[in-house]
């Protein structure tokens, strides 16, 4: 984990927006709706590995941007991220405590949240979407977190050497 | 606060602020931020600036797609070549057909000019390219690479080839955002072509299905029936064809029909559609009273709303 060290503003910058790029990536129905939220994903990281440099102020505004990507009420992906970025916070020293892989159990519950907190919004602003597969974006991203982890991990310590 | 370093938190007039507290003041934040932007159009000039921003990682996202297409048609010259010969008999068709056109126009106009009508059949075309879908599946969208500097503006019908598609929600100086039929949130009022019948039909969310929930057990309608722009609301210039029936079920003790209908226009497909606008289709003030076109339609079909 590369908790200790600073990494660049620059860095988290670039990451966050490769996994935007992925998350707005035109693709066939079918494969949109399991796509993997990379997105908060990263956001999630930053929150997990670097609290003083990104904290819950940034995972706010970084999912406002997606609110105007997407259209949806200002501030719904932002109010979602935030509060799943809160339960990182208090969960932290028990994720840094298992490897990446394991890591991924205890973030399931954080995803569902997210995910509920969006449907949650959506219904009461009326564009309610009651799908089951629309929970399928959650169990994608919790199997792809590890590889996605170590990925932006293995890319931060090239930096912080 | 267990395991969080004194340097972790940052301060305000010189407390310290708890990632708790900070948690409630974000929620509360954007609860109202969400309930102004859900309720009046007052942060819509936020939005516009933010999606200003966000344009050159929405175009970079768009890069991909647009090589695989130009490259399939700088290798496919067989393909090109039998584009170009259907286009042809096609422009054939089309003009044989637009001879008639012009002597029915100029006679629509005659009848029209005799029964006193306001109504023109001029209409205003501009052509736009989709930059975009949305990259949520439940949200019908599209992005279009025509902005306000090229004169769109809100709430102006999209149509291709085949019926209207949706119109635009959000403009911004270099492009602009449209709404399709099908997204859930959609209304759009419709006559049936065969029997002049009134009524609202609703996107479902899903990519080719509209529903018509308000119409009565007894309405005549049928499978096959052609549903067209009503013309009614403003928004929407009519005449135009939407959608056709493909299921009228009844189910006993229902006081309504279960009416579905598949949208004519090719929502999915298609990279061009034509931005079509009458002079006298809206006013800036009308248009300011009528920001969701669903509340529209809604209140008009409950009619608790003046006709427009």
């Amino acid at each position: 984990m590369i908790t200790e060290r600073r990494v660049s503003g620059l860095l988290i910058l670039s990451t966050l927006g490769g996994a935007l790029f992925l998350a707005i990536l035109p693709l066939p129905d079918a494969l949109s709706a399991v796509r993997p939220a990379l997105y908060p994903a990263t956001v999630l990281f930053w929150v997990l590995v670097q609290p003083g440099r990104f904290g819950l102020l940034a995972a706010w505004t970084s999912g406002v941007l997606i609110d105007v990507i997407y259209g949806t009420p200002l501030g719904e992906h932002g109010l979602a991220l935030a509060v799943a970025g809160y339960l990182v916070i208090r969960m932290r020293e028990l994720l840094w405590s298992f490897p990446v892989w394991q890591q991924s159990v205890l973030l399931l519950p954080v995803f569902i949240l997210y995910e509920f907190a969006l449907f949650w919004i959506d219904g009461v602003t009326g564009a309610e979407v009651n799908q089951w597969w629309r929970w399928l974006p959650v169990a994608t991203t919790v199997l792809v977190w590890p590889l996605w982890a170590s990925l932006l991990e293995r890319i931060a310590e090239l930096e912080v050497g | 606060m267990r395991g969080l370093a004194e340097d972790d938190k940052s301060s305000l007039l010189g407390r310290r602020i708890t990632p708790g507290l900070r948690i409630v003041a974000i929620v509360v934040i954007s609860i109202i931020l969400m309930m102004v932007d859900h309720a009046s159009t007052s942060l819509k000039p936020i939005r516009s600036t933010l999606a200003v921003a966000t344009q050159p990682i929405q175009m970079i996202a768009e890069l991909p797609g647009e090589m695989v297409h130009y490259l399939g048609r700088y290798f496919d010259r067989g393909q090109l070549i039998a584009d170009n010969e259907a286009l042809e008999q096609k422009v054939l068709l089309l003009q044989a057909r637009l001879q008639r056109l012009a002597s029915l126009q100029a006679e629509n106009e005659r009848i029209r000019a005799l029964l006193a009508s306001a109504s023109s059949l001029d209409q205003n075309v501009l052509i736009a390219r989709i930059l975009s879908v949305s990259p949520d599946p439940y949200r019908h969208y599209i992005k279009l690479n025509k902005g306000s500097t090229d004169g769109v503006f809100v709430g102006q019908a999209l149509v291709d080839a085949n019926g209207i598609m949706g119109q635009v929600t959000d403009v911004t100086p270099m492009g602009s955002r449209a709404i399709l039929i099908t997204d859930a949130n959609h209304g759009i009022p419709v006559e049936i072509n065969r029997t002049g019948l009134q009524t609202i039909a609703q996107g479902s969310g899903k990519s080719s299905e509209l529903r018509l929930p308000f119409l009565a057990n007894n309405s005549d309608i049928q499978v096959g029936d052609l549903l067209v722009t009503s013309g009614l609301g403003g928004r929407y210039p009519a005449g135009y064809p939407v959608a056709e029936v493909t299921s009228v079920v009844h189910q006993p003790g229902d006081e309504f029909l279960e009416v579905v209908a598949t949208p004519t226009a090719h929502l999915n497909r298609g990279r061009e559609v034509l931005l079509v606008w009458t002079d006298n289709t809206l006013d800036p003030v009308a248009e300011a009273q009528e920001g969701n076109s669903t509340d529209q339609a809604k209140d008009d079909a409950n009619g608790d709303s003046p006709a427009p």
